[in-house]
Parts: C-alpha cells; structure tokens; sequence
C-alpha cells in the first residue's frame, strides 16, 4: 500500500484520490441518510393525515392538552439551535477554533434545553394519564384523590382514579371534547368515521371517544419520541464534534464532518419545525373561540 | 498480493474495510440463510406430497411456510445480489479501489448479522406463523409466535440494506475513474444504482411499519385494530409501499447481470443501452405506484384499484423493453452456451413466464378469481426464483474465477444450470394450474383431486434441489484443486476483466483511463475472437 506515488493529505481515506472527491462523497453519503430519514418519519406523517382526517375532532381535542407554549418555546429553541449550528460551520470554514467550541457548546445547550422540555411535557402526560399504553401512565389510587389535587397540575383538573394506569381522557379533558364534537355534530362538520367512531346507539360514547383521542396521542408520542431520539443522536455527533473542533481539527481545507453534522441538525430542526403545528397547533380554534 | 492473501487471521477478516472480503463474507452468511429457507421448502414440498395434513399440522405447516418466506425474501433475495456481487464488482467495474464509504460497508455487513441472528433465534425459540407480510391482526391479536423477536430481526436487517443503497449511490456518484462516463457504465452497475434507489426510499417505510406493528402488539394503542379505530387496511398500505418495491430490490440487480451475460456471451455490443439503463431507473421509479395490486380484494377502494391495475400494466413496459433489448443482443451475436449464459437464457424464459403472470394478476378482476391461490405463489416464484435466483447464480458463475482465482468446472455447472431449469419448471408450472383450478396457498391440506400435480411439483423440487446442491459441490471443490485462472478467462473488454484474478487489495495498480463504451468488443482492446472460440472449444 505503499505503492502510492501521488501526496496524500492528512485526514483523506484510502479509497479517495483526493480530498475534493472525498468531501463530495462523504455529502451525497449525508443527503441520501436524510432521503432516507424523510422516508423513514414519512410512514409517521401517512398515518397521522389518514387519521386525523378520519377523527378531526378527536385530534382536535387531543391536541388542546399540549401546551403550546411548551411546543412553541422548544421551536424558538430549536430554530436558534439551527443559527448556532450554521455558525459553526462558517467558523469551521474559517478555521477559528474557539468560535466553534463556543458555537457547538451553545447548540449543545439548546439542544438540551429541547429535550429538557420534551421531559417537562413527557412528565405532565404521564401525569395525566394520557400515555397510550396502559400502565405506561402515574398509577393513582382512588383513596388518595387529594394527592393529585396539588397544585403542580397547572390546568387544575379533576383526576379520575387510574390504578393501573391506563390511558384516560375524562372529567374536564372529556367535557371538552364532547362540547366541540355535539357543536360539530350539529353544524353536521362530522366525518362518516367520526358518526360511528363516538357514537354508540346516537349517544356520545365515552369509551370510544377516548380510543379515537388516545390514536392522537401515540401519534404525538411515536413522533415526538423518535424525533427526540435524533436529537439524542444529534447531540451525540455534537459531543464528537466538540471533541474535534478543541483540538483544532477543522480548518478551510478540512470541515466536511462539521459540515454533514449541519446537515443532519438542520434535518432534525425542520422535522420539528413541521411536528409543532400539525400536533400542537392544528384544530385549537375549535376550543379557543376562534372556530366559526 | 491479492486480496484473500492479504492477511490470514480471523481479525484481517472481521475488521476488514475491503469490499471484496465484505462481499465474501455476504456470500457464506446469504449462503447459510439460502440452505435453511430452502429446507423449509423441502418441509413444504413434502407435507404437499400428499392430499391430508399428516406430515406437519396445520398449526406447524404455518410457521415452515412463515418461515420459508421471512427467511428467502428477507435474508436471500434482497441482499443476494447487491451484497454478494454488487459488493465485489460495482467499485470494480467503475474503476475505484473500494466502495466510497467502506466503514459503512462493514457496518451493513454486520448489521445484516445481527437481524438474520436475532431471527434464526426467534426461529428456534418457537418460531412466527403470521405469513412472511406479517399481516395484522394475525401479527398483532392472533399470532403465538416469536412476532416481535422477528419483527425485530427484520428491522434491523433492513438498516443493513438502507446503508448499501446509500453506499452504491455515494460511489456510483463520485468515484468512477477518469473517462468513466454514466453511459459508459455497465449496465450491472446501473442495474445496482436503481436498487439503491429502491433501497433508501423504500426500506425505511418497511422499518417504521414494523415499528408500529411492535408498539401495536405490545401496546394495543389502535393502530391497526378497527375494534378501537386504527385499520388495518393502512398496515397493508405500508407493507407493500416497501414490499412491492421490494421485488424490484430482488430482480433489478439480477437483470443487470443478465444484460451483462447477454451482451458478453454474445460478443456483441449490447443492443439499446441507453434504453435499458434508463428502464431500470423506470422501473425503480415506477414500482412506488403500484403497491396496491396486492390489495385488491382487502377493502381498498375500488377507483384506487382501477389506478393500481392501469400502472401495474405501465411498469411491466420498462421490463419488455429490457427483454426485447436481450433479445435483439442475441440476434446475429457469436452466442456461446457456458455456464453463466445457459442460467442467462433460463432467466429469460422464467422471468417472461413471470412477468406476463403478473399481468394476470394485475387486471383486477381476473385477481379476484386467483388472487390467495397457487397462481400467485407460482407466479413470485418465476420472478423471485426463475428471475433473481437465475440471475445470482449466473452471476457467482461468472464471476468465480475473478472472486476466487479458480476456474469452476464447465461440464458439472452446464448440467446444475439445466438442472435447476428442468426441475425449476417441474415444480411451479404445475402450481399454474393448481392454482387456476382453486388451490389456495397456505394449506396443509388440499382435494385429492389436485394430487397429481402436487406430486410433480414436488418431484420437480428434488430436481431443482439437486440443482442447487451441485454448485456448491463443484464450486468448493474449485477453490482447493480447480485450476488457477487467468485474468480474462472469457476474453471481454469490461473493467473487471483487465486486473488479476483474484484482484490486489487495492484492485487496480493506478487508477485507470477508461477510453472505451462499455461491452466494447475489437482487436483494439486485445480480444481476439478466434482465440476465445478456441478456449470455448477446448473447455467443452
Ligand atoms: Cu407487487
């Protein structure tokens, strides 16, 4: 392997007869892993249009439990997130090594920030018992209702008992919902699928109801969960990154790992750029007066 | 130095980046998964022998067949070609010294390990009876197998698959040697591009199906299950968006060998390359429109259908034009009948029976009459066996001597190539008529009328069987006292055929200056055709 009669730069693989040619592969490499990724959310985003076009309502309700301001926040975050990361990349380009320690540390921190508040709105859900699978949720037993009734529930509301912990969409969550499904009902807006999906016998079903909102909430919690598990990755490739750019590995001859770790942070910003309004935005002004 | 003798120990193998190792490594593990789906086979050919449920109850005849078909389609089929034969030529063929990402390389190699494991583990631990789609509710309510381990195996697989597509794309793309042009390239690696293609968009929508699949039966969060508002007309959506897809996965690298074979054992430029390089990125294109025609009778909409039958009809375009090209190759070329060509010419006959079957199968209202019968199964087994299978075995046979450096023995592989054709046929033309007449498929137990042909079938599987076991006989006998072969044994001009065999590590000693079209035959390469006519003689 010594045979080799051209200069090889340090940092160029083998298989490469220069560095241009390994930056170009190394990109395309990147841009079909995101091809690929849009594929993969793409089957998430399919079932979450065939479903919310069948139960609007039932989403529309689901939806009203997510705080917005949370959801509104993390994108703030994440959109800043995204500035620091194109940053670093400009600083990589210009070999300035501390800029891009400081840049990678920050995004590192929004990032964090990110996730932070995924566990905040993880938390109340499973507070709430509004994770799809049963005795995923807080298990509250029915002699210790006072228990529940302190004031970390912002929203105040009345706990049913849930002693296995099993998905609940009851008391105030439930009043809510039947108020925008009988309106719609009677401005006839329901779909074929919402007549038989909440009605038994032409009453409002309680049971059914719930397993057309809980349907809203895994799709909330499989995307929100598999995006948060990219920014875990994410932050990973970040760590590494950092490691790099302290020991002065980037320069202008040399940024394509910084360059594709952009790739991929910008991917994951934009997934979420399009979560936040299809799970926390869409249908609240059913709820919010808004609705006419 | 070559590639093999660059270092003896287990490690030089298992932490090797080289893609002509990589590929061997493939080769044994594709190998073993081919032997145990094919005994799985045996298990259902014989239990078929006669009319009554005896050898295997019903219970037990669904998980061999589940099995059989998680095992071929999953493990065999999808990476046979590219992982094998992909991996050891595509950098070859494009003159570049590894594939553009071989750390990835290996990754996929022992990803694919890590999924075909977990499975043969679920396999022997009981076992899944859901049928190779793993449709919902049997994966979900029903099933009392192993879903989740296999699901899981299957999962995983698929990321190896996504990270070979991505490999093939990057290199395809950036590292084809100078004077290597895009229509200069063998049809084999444009064959390889539109599978990865394939690759990428379509195994990540198999992964997240999956996905669900597992939260659903673990969960019962309603995904799937109409009793609490999920549907599981959806499930099947996205299994054939990824699964239909999939036989394009299986059958594009195949054509490519096969349009390497034609033109070559035809010593005849091939006819039309631009029109078969294209067909394969129609194809590739294509096959993500038509995942429907598997969901005619399952409750879609019957102006969905009428879609899906009309583009299952446009996609069979870019395989004619394919065969009309092969066809036109042949015509008025120096055809000689070795080995590769003779399973070269078999996959033309069985992948034209195949594909007009699925013409059939296409038109909605004949499916309706065949669709769950035995015409279903012998027409996949045309395209996935007579087409791939075919199209693999032609290609290892063709290649051995530059993978390994020794030549093969001709006599034994033209009589395991007619082998696997006569016995091939014996067992699935039959399964035609079975099937028209009403056989259902997945059942233990049939009518004794329908005995007779399931007795030629399943004599034509010990046929095919036999056929199957030659090769690996004479091939591993080959490798220690075959003779040493040279670097072009069959004098052609394409790439591969220009360095020793078997290859240095790094293949070619500089890169080299490609000046020539592809299947460019004439003295001025050096390829004298008396000389090879000779060799043909002498090897008769
Ligand atoms: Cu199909």
């Amino acid at each position: 392997m010594s045979t080799h009669d051209h200069y090889h730069p340090p940092g160029l693989q083998h298989q490469f007869e220069d560095m241009k040619q390994q930056e170009e592969s190394v990109s395309i490499g990147m841009w079909a892993f995101l091809v690929q990724e849009i594929m993969f959310f793409g089957g998430l985003f399919t079932a979450y249009l065939v479903f919310r076009s069948r139960y609007p309502m039932a989403f529309a309700a689901g939806s009203n439990h997510l705080d917005a301001f949370w959801g509104g926040l993390n994108t703030l975050v994440l959109i800043v997130s995204s500035l620091t990361m194109a940053l670093t990349v400009y600083y990589a380009q210009k070999g300035n090594r501390n800029m891009q320690v400081i840049l990678i540390i920050a995004t590192m921190f929004f990032g964090a920030v990110f996730l932070g508040v995924k566990a905040i709105e993880y938390s109340d859900k499973f507070n709430h018992g509004l994770v799809p699978v049963a005795g995923l949720n807080h298990k509250s037993k029915a002699e210790e209702p006072a228990a529940k009734e302190e004031g970390k529930t912002a929203a105040g509301e009345k706990h049913e008992p849930n002693p296995r912990g099993e998905f609940q969409w009851t008391g105030e969550n439930y009043e809510a919902s039947v108020k925008i499904i009988t309106e719609a009902h009677e401005k006839k807006y329901l779909t074929k699928y919402e007549e038989v999906g909440y009605y038994s016998n032409g009453e409002l079903d309680q049971n059914k109801v719930r397993d057309k909102v809980r349907i809203f909430y895994w799709i909330y919690f499989v995307m929100t969960g598999l995006h948060a598990l990219h920014m875990i990755v994410g932050l990973g490739l970040m760590t590494w990154l950092l490691i790099m750019a302290w020991r002065g590995t980037y320069s202008a001859d040399y940024y394509s790992p910084v360059e594709i770790s952009g790739l991929y942070w910008h991917f994951v910003d934009i997934v979420w750029i399009f979560l936040f309004p299809l799970l926390y935005l869409l249908g609240r002004h059913f709820m919010h007066g808004g609705g006419h | 130095m070559t590639y093999i003798t660059n270092g003896f120990t287990l490690k030089s193998w298992l932490l090797t980046k080289d893609h002509k190792r990589i590929a061997l490594m493939y080769l044994i593990a594709v190998s073993v998964f081919f032997l145990l789906g094919g005994l799985y086979a045996a298990a259902i050919r014989l239990e078929l022998l006669t009319p009554q449920s005896d050898l295997l109850e019903s219970g037990s005849y669904n998980k061999v067949f589940t099995q059989h078909g998680v095992i071929m389609v999953f493990f065999f089929l999808i990476p046979a070609i590219p992982a094998v034969l992909g991996n050891f030529f595509l950098p070859i063929m494009i003159g570049a010294k590894d594939l553009a990402l071989p750390r990835i390389n290996l990754l996929s190699w022992y990803i694919y390990m890590i999924g075909g494991s977990l499975t043969l583990y679920a396999l022997m631990q009981g076992g899944v009876d859901t049928g190779w789609t793993f449709y919902t509710p049997y994966s979900t309510t029903f099933s009392n197998g192993y879903v989740m381990a296999v699901g899981l195996g299957v999962f995983i697989n698929g990321f190896s698959s996504i990270l070979t597509g991505l490999n093939f794309i990057v290199t395809v793309h950036t590292m084809r040697a100078p004077g290597m042009t895009w229509f200069r390239l063998p049809l084999f690696v444009w064959a390889n591009y539109a599978t990865a293609l394939v690759m990428i968009l379509g195994t990540p929508v198999v992964a997240i199906t999956i996905l669900l699949l597992a939260l659903e039966r673990v969960g019962h969060i309603g995904i799937f299950d109409p009793s609490i508002g999920g549907d599981p007309i959806l499930y099947q959506h996205l299994f054939w968006f990824y699964s239909h897809p999939a036989v394009y996965i299986m059958i594009l690298p195949s054509m490519g060998v096969i349009s390497e074979l034609i033109s070559n054992f035809s010593r005849k430029k091939i006819f039309g390359y631009e029109f078969i390089a294209f067909s394969s990125i129609a194809i590739a294109v294509f096959g993500f429109l038509v995942w429907g025609h598997h969901m005619f009778v399952s409750g879609q909409s019957m102006y969905a259908g009428m879609v899906f039958s009309f583009l299952t009809m446009v996609v069979a375009v870019p395989s004619a034009i394919k065969m009309f090209n092969w066809t036109a190759t042949l015509y008025k070329g120096s055809v000689s009948y070795d080995t590769p060509m003779l399973y070269a010419l078999g996959f033309m006959g069985l992948f034209l029976i195949g594909g007009l079957t699925g013409l059939f199968l296409g038109s909605m209202g004949l499916n309706v009459h065949l669709t769950d019968t035995y015409f279903i199964v012998a027409h996949f087994h045309y395209v996935m066996v007579g087409g791939t299978v075919m199209g693999y075995l032609g290609g290892i046979h063709y290649w051995w001597s530059k993978m390994t450096g020794k030549l093969y023995s001709e006599f034994w592989g033209k009589i395991s190539a007619m082998l696997v054709f006569v016995g091939f046929n014996l067992t699935f033309f039959p399964q035609f008529i079975l099937g028209y007449q009403g056989m259902p498929r997945r059942y233990a137990a049939y009518p004794e009328e329908l005995q007779v042909l399931n007795i030629f079938s399943s004599a034509g599987a010990s046929v095919l069987g036999l056929g199957l076991t030659l090769p690996v006989m004479y091939l591993t006998h080959s490798l220690i006292w075959g003779k040493k072969a040279p670097a072009n044994p069959w004098m052609l001009p394409g790439l591969e055929w220009r360095i020793p065999s078997p290859p240095p590590t790094e293949n070619f000693e500089s890169t080299p200056v490609v000046t020539w079209e592809a299947y460019e035959f004439g003295e001025e390469n050096g390829l004298d055709l008396d000389e090879a006519r000779k060799r043909d003689l002498a090897t008769v």
